[in-house]
């Protein structure tokens, strides 16, 4: 393998692997307070890369077409916890009680495709790209030719995730969130309003899908069962960083898709399997994710 | 089988399965379309993969969301052997259905290590994998254009070959349901539903946690990978289309609907499943929208399924859905002298607990330092000190939950270092939680049958109770005997939610009881109770320490303490720093500062 090859590679990597990573920190922030995920966060970023289609296919400004985007995403974040997560709190008696959200989740992840599936159609489809004039413009790095395209989506990924470390590191929002992941009950007497914060990581993950789903349209071919392999990803990806470490999904995340890059570059049939094996295998072995304790279930 | 509850111990009639029978022989031969053969063999094959999601999910509460990978390697190990290698069918579903368990029983090592969201997304990404593999191996699978010409069965003299694959299929399904069934009534199903309450608490009383979800696991798989054989032999064709995630969803979606849990809801739900697939056969264009609706309203309105909504609309119209199954032992004297046997036999067993000098650290917080505590035989032994103090790290300690950095614990003699919760339980550690442990949903019996010791091996009594005679009497006999030393007999047929806290924490402590311990640990035992109530456990272990138990307990409360314990160990953040007999530890000042904190520099 040349240099030039592995700079592609390494940059295809990062930028898909950036893309998991917003995704996947979604999932992070709603499993910290709530200890349920989107099983259908892929199928939400599927739902951001049809909304920019739509509305740039409109002709709006590529501002407004992205803010619609975040919109859109935001009120089906809202929509999801009124629907699929809240009224499950009540039923505690359900006989697989705790996990009934998985499949309440995935109940609308397959509303979503199909509804996306009706107005846009089956086939695949090409989204304009999002900062260059054209879908293959490349410019030269050492010698390697680079989309620029994709040098963008990796410092816009890169800004974003930035933001969001700030935002739960630094923001009195983000430390709410952390406040009752932390301990409800306490956060709760410290006058934090939890309903809200727990409606609030709803919206902020489907919004992260929707990140995910602006960045990446101009990446692949989209089309509305292209979500499924999103959400086993980032949930990898998280399930690397143990649900619980946001540097973790962080490290796991990039490695994930350069990792992809690399294999895709060796074998083109099989080549996207042997991230999510060796993703499994790590699992397997230390269930706790790459950097956190183990915690065991005392109950 | 069409009954919610099982009732394991009275006589049952074995009818259902019977007419079961009789209407699969005449099925075939009656004069109707071939195309409800075919159906019907649909139906067999995929409720039997729908059993093994539900005892999976609905019993031990272990999600699957990759059921449909299982099923693919039962079809493509069927079908290849027989197409490429020519084995005869019986071999080739054998096969399959092997090579199915085999990929369960490997995801099983995950679900060993992992619950409930890691569970879901593991399965969700083997099912993927799977899919991928059989839509991209072409050389292998033919992928999407698919394995033409698998062998079917052939005509045998009058009987045409659909007959053949039908009677197959069916006489497996009620195998299958049969075995689902027995799993439901008896020990098994027990420890499988207290694996879905909580792994700790089913450790507690003595599950290998590990090897029941491994086994459970694998035979879900098995029985999927059974319905994807026959499945593969059917038409003789099989395209990699048929095992996408959505036929996942489809066999989640008819154990939903049939109703998690239940012994019937398999079948009802595939029922049910067919006929959606029908009728969505016309407007495949919304098939998704239909499957996602129907998830969510089942779960947010039905949660019980088609099952349940039977169950309760037969009760409505006053058919019992089960005999009562006190009904059986209420021709017992019920005096409780078998329980008293049992304690004074456990008295001769009851053993010491001896704490030498253990500590635990979390992430450098020292939260247990260097304590010790002696457990005589036959004492009741208190542990208190303020929030915070270590206490609950101490009783985890010694029940196996955490292995402490330094120091040991012994039972009697025995060195417990290493051992496991499970293995602890077993040799004769019994426990009590502070947030009550109970599986919800089964009756009061059920629940105290669950620790007590099998006086059988497992498929011992399935001969009796195929053939409807009761069965575990022995056992059932002691638990009613237990619960009556505890004066809550009368309340055997009820489900623990139906029960007040008081009864519910009684009931904790004669399941504890039933597993005949040799030490018992009591982890706060009258947290939220009122004083009528408290009195009634101080009692109730007032007589259980003239029986001779060792008992070492945690507890906020003074009062009780005091009167309850021989001896009473005080901890002060992680360190020992007072013992001795309830008197000398009320007059300890160092005890009296712990509590009370001390005047401003006196």
């Amino acid at each position: 393998m040349q240099l030039t090859n592995l700079i592609q590679l390494v940059s295809g990597g990062l930028a898909m692997g950036a893309i998991y990573v917003i995704v996947a920190l979604g999932l992070y922030i709603t499993h910290l307070t709530t200890h349920k995920v989107n099983f259908g966060q892929g199928d939400f970023l599927m739902v951001g890369t049809f909304v920019m289609l739509a509305t740039r296919a409109a002709g709006l400004p590529l501002i407004v077409c992205v803010l619609l985007t975040l919109l859109v995403l935001a009120v089906m974040g809202w929509l999801l916890d009124r629907i699929a997560i809240r009224p499950l709190e009540r039923k505690k008696t359900l006989k697989i009680g705790a996990f009934s959200w998985i499949l309440t989740t995935a109940g609308i992840a397959l509303i979503v495709q199909n509804v996306i599936e009706i107005l846009f159609g089956k086939t695949s489809q090409y989204s304009p790209p999002l900062f260059s004039s054209q879908r293959d413009h490349v410019i030269q790095v050492m010698g390697a030719g680079l989309f620029l395209e994709e040098i963008l989506i990796i410092f816009a990924a890169a800004i974003i995730v930035f933001m969001f470390y700030g935002f739960m590191f630094h923001t009195k929002w983000g430390k709410s969130i952390q406040a009752v992941a932390f301990n409800p009950e306490a956060a709760q007497l410290l006058g934090i309003n939890m309903q809200l914060v727990k409606v609030g990581v709803f919206v902020l993950a489907s919004i992260l899908a929707a990140v995910g789903g602006i960045l990446i349209g101009p990446l692949v071919t989209i089309n509305p069962h292209m979500g499924l392999v999103f959400t086993i990803k980032a949930l990898i990806v998280a399930a690397i960083g143990g649900f619980a470490n946001p540097v973790g999904i962080l490290v796991g995340g990039i490695l994930f898709g350069v990792f992809e890059s690399a294999s895709n570059y060796i074998d083109s049939s099989f080549g996207d399997l042997y991230p999510l094996l060796a993703a499994l295998l790590i699992i397997a072995i230390k269930p706790s994710g790459l950097f956190s304790e183990r915690q065991a279930d005392v109950r | 089988m069409f009954a919610n509850h099982p009732a394991a111990g009275v006589k049952r009639n074995r009818y259902v399965y019977l007419i079961g029978l009789v209407v699969m022989a005449v099925w075939p031969w009656l004069p109707i379309n071939g195309f409800y053969v075919f159906l019907a063999q649909t139906f067999f094959y995929t409720a039997i993969a729908v059993i093994g999601l539900n005892l999976l999910l609905g019993l031990s509460g272990q999600m699957s969301l990759g059921q449909a990978g299982f099923y693919a390697l039962g079809a493509y190990g069927s079908a290849l052997t027989a197409l490429k290698l020519g084995w005869p069918l019986p071999l080739s579903i054998l096969f399959g259905t092997v090579i199915a368990a085999v990929g369960g029983a490997l995801v099983g090592v995950f679900a060993l290590r992992t619950r409930g969201l890691y569970l879901a997304m593991t399965t969700l990404a083997v099912g993927y994998v799977l899919d991928i593999l059989a839509q991209r191996w072409v050389g292998l699978t033919g992928g999407t254009m698919g394995l033409m010409g698998i062998p079917q069965f052939e005509n045998m003299s009058w009987i045409p070959a659909p007959t053949i694959l039908f009677y197959l299929s069916g006489l497996a399904l009620l195998f299958v349901q049969l075995i689902a069934d027995y799993i439901n009534d008896t020990r098994a199903g027990r420890n499988l539903r207290a694996i879905r309450e909580s792994e700790v608490f089913a450790a507690s009383v003595g599950v290998n946690v590990s090897r029941w979800k491994a086994v459970i696991f694998g035979f879900a798989a098995a029985l999927a990978g059974l319905g994807g054989t026959f499945f593969a032999h059917q038409s003789g064709y099989v395209g990699s289309d048929a095992f996408s995630v959505r036929l996942s969803v489809a066999l989640l979606i008819a154990a939903v609907v049939g109703g998690l849990g239940t012994k019937s809801g398999p079948l009802l739900g595939t029922l049910i499943l067919l006929g959606i697939v029908e009728l969505i056969a016309g407007i495949d264009k919304y098939g998704l929208l239909v499957y996602g609706s129907i998830l969510l309203v089942v779960l947010l309105a039905f949660p019980k399924g088609a099952a349940g909504i039977l169950d309760d609309l037969l009760a409505k119209l006053g058919r019992k859905p089960d005999p009562s199954r006190s009904e059986s032992l209420a021709h017992h004297d019920l005096t409780a002298n078998q329980a008293k046997a049992m304690l004074t036999r456990l008295h001769n067993d009851s053993t010491s607990i001896s704490i030498k000098g253990i500590s635990k650290s979390y992430s450098g917080l020292k939260a247990v330092d260097q304590v010790s505590i002696e457990v005589a035989s036959g004492r009741v032994h208190g542990l208190i000190g303020p929030n915070g103090a270590g206490k609950s790290t101490v009783i985890n300690m010694v029940a196996g939950i955490y292995q402490p950095d330094e120091g040991s614990v012994y039972l009697g003699s025995e060195n417990l270092s290493g051992k496991d919760v499970a293995t602890r339980a077993r040799m004769g550690m019994a426990r009590t939680f502070q947030n009550l442990q109970l599986i919800e949903g089964v009756s009061v019996l059920d629940n105290v049958l669950l620790g007590v010791q099998s006086q059988h091996g497992l498929g011992r009594n399935f001969l009796k109770w195929l053939l409807g005679q009761p069965i575990e009497v022995g056992e059932r006999r002691l638990a009613m005997e237990i619960l009556a030393f505890f004066g809550i007999d009368h309340l055997a047929d009820r489900t623990p939610s139906e029960l007040p806290y008081g009864h519910r924490k009684l009931l904790e402590l004669a399941r504890a009881i039933a597993q005949q311990p040799r030490v018992l640990l009591l982890d706060e035992p009258i947290a939220g109770m009122n004083a009528q109530e408290a009195k009634e456990i101080a009692n109730v272990i007032q007589r259980l320490k003239d029986s001779g138990m060792t008992i070492l307990l945690v507890e906020h409360n003074m009062e009780f303490v005091m009167s309850v314990c021989d001896r009473i160990s005080v901890l002060n953040f992680g360190k020992l720093i007072a013992e001795g007999t309830p008197a000398e530890v009320q007059a300890d000042p160092e005890v009296i500062t712990a509590y009370l904190g001390t005047g401003a520099q006196s």
